[in-house]
This record gives C-alpha cells, sequence and structure tokens, in this order.
C-alpha cells in the first residue's frame, strides 16, 4: 500500500524503527523502509555486522549515513546473520533506489520467530504509526 | 531556549521547497532538492543560499578603524572604501571570538558579517570595546536580507539583473549595484570555495519582505539557463569543508587560536595597533602551536565526523576530528582535525577511529580539491 509519500508492501513485517522483514520459512531478510529512506536522503554510507554474528531484536545490527547524518541500524529479528548485501558497500545509494529490494541489508537466520513477531508490525499497524509520525 | 524559532523573508518558499532545520534560532533550508545535487551545482555551475540568519553591524564613527584594528586580528587599516577583508577577533588568551568578513563601505564607516550563532555575543564584544574609540556600533541584522549566489557561473548569473559591471569588481572588493531594479550592496566573497558574490538587499526588514523576495526570484529565474539550484545549509557545510573554510564552533571557537587553526594570515603582529590577545598570539607565534588543524583524506571506506580521535600508525591518539563528512565531488571522508603538530606532516598516515575501528587516512593541504580545476582559482 502507499501512505502519504511512503511505500509500505503489504506482505512485510514492520519495526517501530523503520525496519522491514521479510519472512521466508526460518530466514528473514531484513532492510529499512521507505519511509526511512527519505527521512535519511542520500545515503553514502552503509554498515552490517558480518555474516555469522548473532544479532539481537531491536539491538544495533549497523549504521546508515548520509552526507550529514548517522543512524543505527536496529535488527527487526533475533538471529544469526547468514548473509550480508555486499553490494552495499559500493553502492549505498540502492537503500533510496530500491529499499525493499536491492537495497535489503541481511538474511538473518531465526531463533524465535514466535517472540519477534509479537513485537513486529503488520503493513496496515506500520501505515498506521507513520501517520501518527507525520502529524 | 524554548523560543519559537525565527524565520528569514524567504521562510514561505524555503518551507514550500525545503526541509528545514533549526540553525542559530532560526528555522531555516537544510536542503531543497538534496546535499549532493545542490553542491555540485555550486562546483559546477552556480547556486543561490539565504543566508540572512547571519549577524551583521555597522561600524561608524572617525575612530572605526582605530576600534576595529584594537579587536580584531587582521589589519583593518589597509582596506580602502568597497574591500573587505577575512578577519578573526580574539579574547585576552587569543581565543577566537569570532570569525566573519569586515567591508570597508566608506570612510569611517565598516560593516562586518559573522556568524549566526555567535550575534549576541559578537554585538556585545563589540559594542563594548567601542566606547573607548566613541564608536557607533549598530546592529543591522534585522534589516538586511543576505543571499549568496556561489559557482563559476555567479557573475553570468548576477549581471543578467545588474546595473553595474560585475566583471570589474575583484575577489574581496565590493560595489553597489541595482539587482532586479532593488539597491543592493554586493561583494566578491563567499563561504563555497567557488567565485561568487554575496548580496545585500538594506532596509528590508522581515515585515517587509518584498525587495528581497523579488532579488531573490529574479536570482533564480537570471540563473536558470546555467541551472541555478536553490541550496540550503547542507550544502553550505559541505562546501566551505571541502574548501578547507572553518566552522565556528567546529572548527575554531575560543578555545583554539587562529594560529593553531591554520588562521596566520589574519593575525597582523605587526600592524601598527595593538589589539586585544595580541601579547598571547605572540608569545604562541614564538614558542610555536603545539597542534595544528589538518586535512584529512580517508584512503578506507568510512565517514569521519566531529570528536572522532585521529591516531598514529602505531595507535595512539594525536588528536581529534571537527568536522567531517561525505565529500559529495571527491566521493569519499573527509576532515577537519587537529594534531600534535609533530604529527602535522603532511602526506603522513594516521588512523580516524569510527566506531571502533581505526581506518586510514592521509594528512593533505587544503582545499581538498584540485584548485586548479575547482574552486575560484580553477583554470578557465
Amino acid at each position: 500500500m502507499r501512505v502519504l509519500d511512503y511505500e509500505i508492501p503489504d506482505d512485510l513485517y514492520y519495526s517501530k524503527e523503520h525496519e522491514w522483514v521479510r519472512l521466508e520459512g526460518k530466514e528473514a531478510t531484513v532492510g529499512i523502509t521507505d519511509y526511512a529512506q527519505k527521512q535519511l536522503h542520500e545515503i553514502v554510507y552503509v554498515e552490517v555486522q558480518k555474516e555469522g554474528e548473532e544479532v539481537k531484536q531491536f539491538q544495533t545490527m549497523g549504521t546508515v549515513e548520509s552526507v550529514k547524518s548517522v543512524s543505527d541500524i536496529f535488527s527487526p529479528v533475533t538471529g544469526k546473520i547468514t548473509e550480508v548485501n555486499t553490494e552495499l558497500a559500493d553502492s549505498p545509494e540502492l537503500l533510496n533506489q530500491d529499499p525493499y529490494e536491492k537495497g535489503w541489508l541481511a538474511k538473518i537466520s531465526l531463533t524465535d520467530l514466535k517472540k519477534d513477531m509479537e513485537k513486529l508490525l503488520t503493513a496496515k499497524q506500520y501505515a498506521d504509526y507513520i501517520k501518527t509520525m507525520e502529524t | 531556549m524554548n523560543q519559537p524559532l525565527r524565520a528569514t523573508h524567504l521562510y514561505q518558499f524555503h518551507r514550500q521547497k525545503a526541509k528545514l532545520v533549526a540553525f542559530a534560532g532560526f528555522n531555516m533550508p537544510i536542503w531543497y532538492k538534496g546535499i549532493i545535487p545542490e553542491h555540485m551545482a555550486v562546483r559546477t555551475r552556480v547556486g543561490l543560499f539565504d543566508i540572512t540568519h547571519m549577524g551583521r553591524a555597522l561600524i561608524t564613527g572617525a575612530k572605526s578603524e582605530a576600534f576595529l584594528n584594537y579587536v580584531i586580528t587582521n589589519d583593518a587599516s589597509v582596506l580602502t572604501p568597497l574591500s573587505a577583508q577575512y578577519s578573526t577577533m580574539c579574547n585576552e588568551k587569543g581565543g577566537i571570538k569570532d570569525d566573519f568578513v569586515l567591508s570597508q563601505l566608506e570612510q569611517d564607516q565598516f560593516l562586518i558579517v559573522y556568524n549566526a550563532a555567535n550575534r549576541e555575543k559578537d554585538h556585545s564584544w563589540l559594542v563594548q570595546h567601542s566606547r573607548a574609540f566613541s564608536t557607533e556600533v549598530e546592529d543591522v541584522s534585522d534589516n538586511v536580507a543576505m543571499f549568496a549566489v556561489q559557482g563559476p557561473e555567479a557573475q553570468h548569473t548576477l549581471q543578467k539583473i545588474a546595473d553595474a559591471d560585475l566583471s570589474k569588481i575583484e575577489r574581496f572588493k565590493c560595489a553597489w549595484t541595482k539587482l532586479a531594479g532593488v539597491q543592493a550592496f554586493l561583494s566578491r566573497t563567499g563561504y563555497t570555495g567557488e567565485d561568487g558574490f554575496e548580496v545585500f538587499v538594506w532596509n528590508t526588514p522581515i515585515s517587509k519582505p518584498e525587495n528581497a523576495l523579488k532579488v531573490w526570484d529574479a536570482i533564480l529565474k537570471a540563473g536558470e539557463e546555467f541551472g541555478i539550484e536553490p541550496c540550503g545549509l547542507g550544502a553550505r557545510d559541505t562546501l566551505r569543508l571541502e574548501a578547507g573554510m572553518c566552522l565556528y564552533g567546529n572548527d575554531i571557537d575560543e578555545n583554539t587560536t587562529p594560529l593553531e587553526a591554520g588562521l596566520g594570515f589574519v593575525v597582523k603582529l605587526k600592524k601598527e595597533a595593538s589589539f586585544i590577545g595580541k601579547e598571547a598570539l605572540l608569545k604562541q607565534k614564538n614558542e610555536g602551536v603545539k597542534r595544528k588543524r589538518i586535512g584529512l583524506r580517508m584512503m578506507e571506506k568510512g565517514i569521519p565526523r566531529m570528536r572522532q580521535d585521529v591516531l598514529n600508525e602505531s595507535g595512539q591518539r594525536i588528536g581529534y576530528v571537527t568536522s567531517g563528512t561525505f565529500s559529495p565531488l571527491l566521493e569519499y571522508g573527509v576532515a577537519m582535525a587537529y594534531v600534535s603538530v609533530e604529527n602535522a606532516t603532511e602526506g603522513a598516515t594516521v588512523m580516524v577511529r569510527i566506531r571502533g575501528q581505526p581506518l586510514k587516512a592521509e594528512i593533505v593541504k587544503f582545499p581538498f580539491y584540485d584548485p586548479t580545476k575547482y574552486g575560484y582559482t580553477r583554470q578557465k
């Protein structure tokens, strides 16, 4: 769906820190939302934890920098990183251009999906949350 | 501190077209299209900035030059009417109270343009010291709109709406002219490293913004054929950083001297007048500075930021970053830092600790770009 100026795909789950989760069995792909990339604007550097490292839900898993600002990326789920998007090192602008596809950050093998889900938002819930942010 | 933000004459324009940010008590544009396209417009074509938030004061009186020479480090006596100079003023310890551009308007009258964040501080400092010289210091900040037109096409842009022949105005010279029919003062100065002008629209309080709007719109229209962009404070910061120019509060402050900052060229220890901070600066000059402002070019991916540590190759801390950014022109991280003078060798490899990780950087001279290709020194 599209809410205000922001794309919010229906089939993803979201965190209030503006990360998205795409579930594929016991694995999840994560990234930052269209809202996040538009707020950051002109992303020029991305750093994500390495393959094999553990991440915890809502804890820092990386950093994203625009020309002027530095922001933490919080993992929306708990688990172990199985793959990172290596293209981002040379093309951080993929986060601006295609936040839900080519701009994915990492794949994470999930430890406790059920517990993670308790604190994630559906597209509809995230859309409502965005509306409250914008007013 | 919870006062409402102040607006400039262009507030409606900014509100509609830019992302806004609070800066020095003003609601200012940080970017319109984006920092990178605005930055590149200035480096390769022309950009227009609203810099009305800056502080402006008129210094008037028979002893105005003597007064200025007592408070500033540069030599005001070399100014002639319609010329300008960059300068600092210091406290007794030689620490920088502010840096600014001083212009002489006519015999016994000067205009000082200082940092927005220092408006009150500078005004009261100047007033306090002016008494002994019976010189008048009048804050005209709220009565003047101020824009910067910067970039290799700045002259061509402004010439289309100016009465005066702008090709006759050299760098750091000034002129009165009509711009789009509005009386304006121009100085060939700026904060981007590029050629360009700063435009003052006088007698234009925010309650009567018409003349300011008229000039702003006319500049944007005149610059259309050159690809002009309105530019925000974001590009202003990345441009000045690439050019190696200091930002007050980041790279210089009351605990930094102009000698440490590499601004020795505006400290005239041999001028006739004694000035505030002279003794301390003279002593520092004779003993040699212990630390120095340097430029850093990242050799690894990573963007240096304010307050990060600078280390030598064996990992010892030798200084810290005072400004850092991703350079839109060069497409790597650049920074200004202070390091101990024995470690300040140009060409040396050092490390910047970014989120715990030491990343390699090279000490380079300012500006960061090739001055034969960019900036006001470019070869045409």
